[in-house]
Order: C-alpha cells, then sequence, then structure tokens
C-alpha cells in the first residue's frame, strides 16, 4: 500500500472514532443543554461531514485549496455552535463542547497535505475557534492548544519523513529492477555474443578482423560488467578508467583499485598519456601493470620499442622521445606521486607511475 | 600406438559452447594431443576426467552446474593438471581457481598456437604464467599482505612476478636478473604453490572449526 493511500484511510478513521466520542458525549451531557434539538442536528451535521471527506480525501490525488478549506470552516463552524446549545454556565463549568477531539481531524489533514508548517496553521485556526467557544482561556484550553499544535507540528514532520523514505524506496528499487536487468544482459552476452567474438578472434585468417572481434569483445564485456557493487562515495576504481584496445594488455589484482576520484582521474589521464606515447612512438603491445599497495598505487607502463641507453636518456627525453615523461611528471608530481624511467635495448621502456596513498 | 612411440598428451575439455568445444579439440587433436573426454557442463567434467584421468583439463570457468573454480577443487587433487580458459573478465573467478589448483590460464581469445604451447607446458608440470594471472597472483599477496599466516613472497619472487606482469617473458625475465631460465621457472612455480598450500590449509581448518572432519 502507497503511503498516501494509508495515511488518508487513518485520517478517516481518526474522523469516525471521534465521531463516536462526540455523540457517546452528547449523549451524556445532552439533559443539561440549553439547546439539545440544535445539538443533534449539529452532529448529524458531522457525522455527514465525516462520510463526505472520507469520500473525498481518497489518497490517489491531492485535495485542492476549496476542500481543505470548506473542511476548516466546516469544523470550526462544529466548535462555535457549542455557544448556542450549551449553557453559558456549562461552557464557563468547562462542560466538554459539542464537538471535542473531532476538531482536530482538519489539524490532521493539513498536516498530512502541507507538513508541518501546514498542520500548524491548521492547529491555530482550530484553536481560535476553541477559545472563541470557551470565551476564555482555562488551563484546560491552553492544554488543547498545544496538543492540537503539536500534533500538527509532528504528525506534519513525520509524514515529510515517510514520502522521503518511500521515494529513497522506490529509487533503490529502481537501480535492483536495473542492476538485474543487466545481470540478464550480461549472462546472454556472455553466453552469445562474446564466445562468437572470441571464437572469431581466434580463428580468423585475416589479422585485422581477429583484432576487431578482440577488441569489441573486451568492450562488450566492460560495459555489461559494471562494478559488482556500488562504490564508496567520491572514489572511482582505477581498474575501470585503465586504456583499452587490443594492442593493451592489462595485468591487474582481482579487486577494485579504489581512489579518490580526483587521483584516479589524474593518474589515469596520466597513463593514458604514456600508453599514446607507446603507441607512437614503439608500436607493437604495451603492457600495463596496476599495483595497489597498502602505501601507494603503480601503474608501469612498458612499450616493446627500442630501449634508450642509460646514459642518454636525459637526452631522448629532450629529444621529444621521453618528451611525454615531462607531462606524465608533470600530472604525479601534482598527485605527490613520482615517475621513474627504466629502459633497455632488450625489453623496451617501462613507465613507473606511482601515486601515494 | 606402438610401445616405442611417445605416449601422447591426453587431454579433456570441459565448455558448455559446442562450437567453441569443437574448434578447441580440433586444434588440440591437429598438433598431436589425444582428447579422451569432453564435456558440457560442471558435473559431467568431474565424471569424464575421474573416468578417463587425463593429463590435462582444459576447463572452461563459467558453465552449467558446478563452475570451473568448482571442478578445479575435485579434479586437481586427483593429479589432472588443469588450465583454465575464460572468455570473461572475471578475474576473481580466475584467481580462485589458481587457488584451488588450476596451473594456468589463457583468455578464450588467445590463438591456437598460444593453446597447443599452453597445454604442452600444463602437461609437464609448468605454469602457464600469463601476464595477467601474475599481475592476479600478485595482487593477492599484497591483498593478504597484513594478515596472519597468510604467506609471503620473497624479494625475488616479487621482483620476478612484476618482470613477468609487465609481459617480460620467462627469458627475457632470468636475463634481465642474471639467473637462469630454471630458476624463474621455480621461482614463478613456488610463488602459485604456496597459495595453493594456504588455500588448502585454510579449507581444512574450515571443515575442522565446522564440523565438517575430524
Amino acid at each position: 500500500m502507497r503511503l498516501d493511500t494509508a495515511l488518508w484511510r487513518a485520517l478517516a478513521l481518526y474522523r469516525f472514532a471521534a465521531l463516536v466520542y462526540a455523540a457517546a458525549s452528547m449523549a451524556a451531557h445532552r439533559s443539561t443543554y440549553h439547546r439539545p434539538g440544535l445539538g443533534l442536528a449539529v452532529l448529524a451535521l458531522m457525522a455527514l461531514w465525516t462520510l463526505l471527506t472520507t469520500l473525498a480525501y481518497d489518497g490517489n490525488r491531492r485535495p485542492g485549496w476549496p476542500l481543505l478549506v470548506t473542511d476548516l470552516a466546516v469544523t470550526v463552524a462544529a466548535q462555535l455552535s457549542s455557544v448556542l446549545i450549551l449553557t453559558a454556565g456549562g461552557i464557563r463549568a468547562g462542560d466538554p463542547t459539542v464537538t471535542v477531539s473531532w476538531a482536530a481531524a482538519p489539524v490532521l489533514v493539513w498536516a498530512v497535505w502541507g507538513g508541518p508548517l501546514g498542520g500548524v496553521v491548521a492547529a491555530a485556526v482550530v484553536s481560535v475557534g476553541a477559545v472563541v467557544e470557551r470565551g476564555s482561556v482555562s488551563q484546560a484550553t491552553t492544554d488543547s492548544i498545544v496538543l492540537l499544535l503539536l500534533a500538527g507540528g509532528v504528525v506534519g514532520y513525520l509524514v515529510r519523513i515517510g514520502r522521503r523514505a518511500e521515494s529513497a524506496y522506490a529509487g533503490v528499487v529502481r537501480l535492483q529492477a536495473a542492476a538485474q536487468e543487466r545481470e540478464r544482459l550480461a549472462r546472454s552476452v556472455h553466453d552469445g555474443v562474446l564466445q562468437a567474438l572470441a571464437l572469431v578472434s581466434r580463428t580468423s585468417k585475416d589479422p585485422a578482423l581477429a583484432d576487431l572481434a578482440a577488441s569489441q569483445g573486451s568492450a562488450l564485456r566492460r560495459l555489461v560488467s559494471g562494478p559488482a557493487e556500488p562504490l564508496p562515495i567520491g572514489e572511482l576504481d582505477l581498474l575501470g578508467l585503465m586504456p583499452t584496445g587490443s594492442d593493451v594488455e592489462l595485468a591487474a589484482p582481482a579487486g577494485a583499485v579504489l581512489l579518490p576520484s580526483a587521483v584516479a582521474m589524474e593518474l589515469a589521464a596520466a597513463v593514458a598519456a604514456a600508453v599514446d606515447n607507446a603507441r607512437q612512438h614503439a608500436g607493437g603491445c604495451v603492457w600495463l601493470l596496476v599495483e595497489d599497495e597498502a602505501d601507494a598505487v603503480t601503474v608501469t607502463v612498458r612499450d616493446e620499442g627500442p630501449g634508450i641507453a642509460a646514459g642518454r636518456l636525459e637526452q631522448a627525453e629532450q629529444q621529444g622521445r621521453l618528451g611525454v615523461a615531462r607531462s606524465v611528471r608533470g600530472r604525479l608530481a601534482d598527485l605527490g606521486g613520482s615517475v621513474a624511467v627504466h629502459s633497455t635495448a632488450e625489453t623496451g621502456t617501462e613507465m613507473e607511475l606511482r601515486v601515494p596513498r | 600406438m606402438s610401445p616405442d612411440e611417445r605416449a601422447p598428451v591426453t587431454v579433456v575439455v570441459a565448455d558448455d559452447h559446442p562450437i567453441w568445444r569443437d574448434a578447441v579439440e580440433r586444434d588440440l587433436v591437429a598438433a598431436g594431443f589425444r582428447v579422451v573426454g569432453v564435456a558440457g557442463d560442471g558435473d559431467k567434467a568431474v565424471r569424464v576426467c575421474a573416468a578417463t584421468h587425463p593429463d590435462v583439463l582444459v576447463c572452461d570457468l563459467q558453465m552449467p552446474g558446478r563452475s570451473g573454480v568448482e571442478v578445479t577443487r575435485a579434479v586437481a587433487p586427483t593429479g589432472v593438471k588443469v588450465l583454465v580458459l575464460s572468455a570473461s573478465g572475471e578475474q576473481a573467478d580466475v584467481l580462485e581457481a589458481v587457488k584451488a589448483g588450476a596451473t594456468g590460464y589463457l583468455v578464450k581469445s588467445a590463438g591456437a598456437a598460444e593453446l597447443v604451447a599452453a597445454v604442452h607446458k600444463t602437461a609437464v608440470g609448468e605454469a602457464v604464467f600469463t601476464a595477467g594471472l601474475a599481475g592476479l597472483v600478485l595482487g593477492e599477496y599484497r591483498r593478504t599482505e597484513a594478515d596472519d599466516g597468510a604467506p609471503r613472497l620473497t624479494p625475488r619472487e616479487t621482483e620476478i612476478l612484476r618482470l613477468v606482469a609487465k609481459g617480460l617473458t620467462a627469458k627475457q625475465t632470468a636475463e634481465r636478473l642474471g639467473l637462469s631460465h630454471r630458476t624463474v621457472e621455480n621461482h614463478v612455480q613456488s610463488t602459485l604453490s604456496k597459495l595453493q598450500l594456504h588455500n588448502r590449509a585454510q579449507l581444512v581448518r574450515y571443515a575442522v572449526e565446522s564440523g565438517l572432519a575430524e
């Protein structure tokens, strides 16, 4: 059941219960009334209004202003009728009025409709009615005014919290449905398309086609897998940001490598620059190793191009072959990290990007 | 088969995709292996291995019934060497399979020649250590670094694993470190064995603690 449907039903129930109490109270005190006939008529009117409001507030649509204002007006009118029905002495002595707790119903309605402010406004109006019908402010009147204001404010506040919880819950249900749907897609993609692409990439005589199938396969796999569980707020999985392609071989731990979002993005940008440079100058495969240690995260980018002798490293850096090292160094320095370059003729060039945790 | 001929390596192929399974079987037969059985689900893979005792099981990770990890757990202790093939990027599953006793891992997009070489290596008891697997194993040791009783890497092993994870071949790694090829292979093997031993010990302890074994 939706929260609103439940709330309006509870309000209808309140009004009926309060009506029964008002009838019982009238039965007990009718003998002392100045105009008992008018008392019965007002009670009948209250019963009619209880029935009408039960039908009007059904929870399917938000009640409009005319209904809300009429509700309050009818209630105040019923309150004020006590002045005509009870004797002046009875009112002064504190005999129960005609409406008793039935008068609180519109306060709850306004609280459900307009939150704490709506509840308090309606409580103020009904309180004025109560003071006027009693003709003075006794301790009992003060007590009931405080109760009305509290009820209006508190019910309005709780309803607001309830609505927020309801919409948050709906959001969670939506997310869950989306995750389930993605899982279903992932299963069928894994069983069908991915297998076919892997087969094509392995058996095709055409290397371009084989490459295309492999890279599309890994792109598709990434698309349907997604993070297994939601990431902590403000953090990103570095592995999800690593460059992809049929010429990139990634070695990494099994789980996510979490870093603050800004650090992860900056490190990933530096890795992308290093990989682009390796593609340009070296060709062949680019090897990536991601290491997640207690005190630092390290990404090593290795190409298999002709290495550079140790003594000529600075020279090569100035000539542009390793010009990218400077831009990568700049990014890493901003993160408080460091870059180490290692190059040999046999195993190409390694650039090690290290960011402290 | 005449007695003087060297016995061919026997292989079981387990994969739930028939086209893929047939392609692998064809490649292996063409390379001189004897495929003694195939299975389309995990339970059948275990039964076929028990019946045929192959040298090598080439096993997909995701299968109906028992998963590749569970199949590995069941057959590795019986002396069947397991080479895991995976089309998916489920690194956690690959790691579990290795801890359960698989000695190698290849992605399904690897070429036929790579597959044949990997099965040969697996058959003679060598680990098929791709860069990806080295990265996973290195990551696992680092993850459990702070745990009591978890296995540790020696500085030499760390050095070797890092180089392999960066894509260096065993030969290149040996040259870079001034070691013999054999020594590098032994170190690599030992990083796997330590993980598998620790995993088995944990399983046994779990079984004892939960009253499954006496």
